[in-house]
């Protein structure tokens, strides 16, 4: 196991939340964490951005015709064919 | 409304289209059920309407022409999902040309957290940096979002709506792993920095850079 510095630590947080780190990578994270509350409060902090930004990205259901209009987009590529 | 007129040629296949009706009916029947979950995703791609329809019409059409090479009918989806994110995506692939290499090492190391607490714009909150993120509405998200270039943003948007691991963002988008750890790194970096930005033009935090 290798302690790591906070700025080591920083780098390995957005593998960290996309659960990417594996073996050595994520113990030595996670012992770093058991003692340093700063990065705990930073990595919180990653987490709250990726949960808002989720939850805010666009949504719309589809419009009325969309088949219909692909359809014409579908006969009119076949025509080109 | 306006409608994909061209086509762009797919990379893969070059054959024409099926011309046969009974390929024409199964892809239909394959295909159409899963428009609503294609456009949700364009919408996401593209952030508006209009560019996410186009989109879609592109995809259809070049999975038409790509149908004889699907060989599990069964994982339709995903491979609608494919064409239509690697026509958004290849597009972009490059790393934009605009961001030096300085602007990239800065965009590294740039911290919201820190930023937000060296500002310490609400000084009697509990929730600082909570507090923080309180202050933007979904317009303003959704304008973070579109000024990240397209080859942050596929792969972000991608990991945030589809919940793909680094190794299916890799194939999905058909680039080394690394490549993609590094724009969903830069990718979220932008987001904070355009979620500052915004906050110094409301006056959240003072008109100060970073």
């Amino acid at each position: 196991m290798t302690p790591l510095t906070c700025e080591q630590a920083i780098t390995r947080f957005f593998g960290y939340l996309d659960r990417a780190l594996r073996g050595e990578e994520l113990q030595d994270l996670e012992a770093h964490l058991a003692q340093c509350l700063a990065c705990c409060d930073k990595l919180a902090f990653s987490k709250q951005i990726d949960d808002f930004i989720k939850r805010r990205l666009p949504d719309q259901p589809p419009p009325e015709g969309l088949v219909a209009r692909v359809r014409r987009a579908l006969d009119r590529a076949g025509g080109e064919a | 409304m306006r409608e994909v007129d061209r086509v762009t040629t797919s990379p893969t296949v070059d054959d024409g289209m099926p011309a046969d009706h009974d390929v024409r009916r199964r892809f239909e029947e394959l295909v159409l059920p899963h428009l609503g979950h294609l456009y949700r995703l364009a919408v996401r791609l593209k952030g508006s309407a209009q560019d996410a329809e186009d989109l879609v019409q592109e995809t259809c059409v070049k999975a038409l022409r790509a149908f004889p090479t699907l060989r599990q009918p069964g994982a339709v989806r995903a491979w609608l999902c494919r064409i239509l994110t690697r026509l958004v995506f290849d597009r972009h692939r490059a790393e934009p040309r605009e961001l030096a290499v300085g602007d990239l090492e800065a965009l590294d190391r740039f911290s919201l957290y820190d930023l937000v607490r060296d500002e310490d714009p609400f000084p009697y909150s509990e929730n600082l940096h909570q507090d923080f993120l309180a202050q933007f509405d979904d317009e303003e998200v959704r304008k973070a979002l579109l000024a990240l270039p397209e080859a942050y943003r596929v792969p972000l948007v991608l990991l945030y709506v589809e919940d793909l691991s680094y190794k299916e963002l890799a194939d999905m988008l058909e680039c080394p792993i690394g490549t993609i750890m590094s724009r969903l790194h830069r990718g979220r970096k932008i987001l904070e920095r355009e979620l500052w930005e915004c906050a110094r033009r409301r006056g959240i935090v003072r008109n100060w850079e970073p």
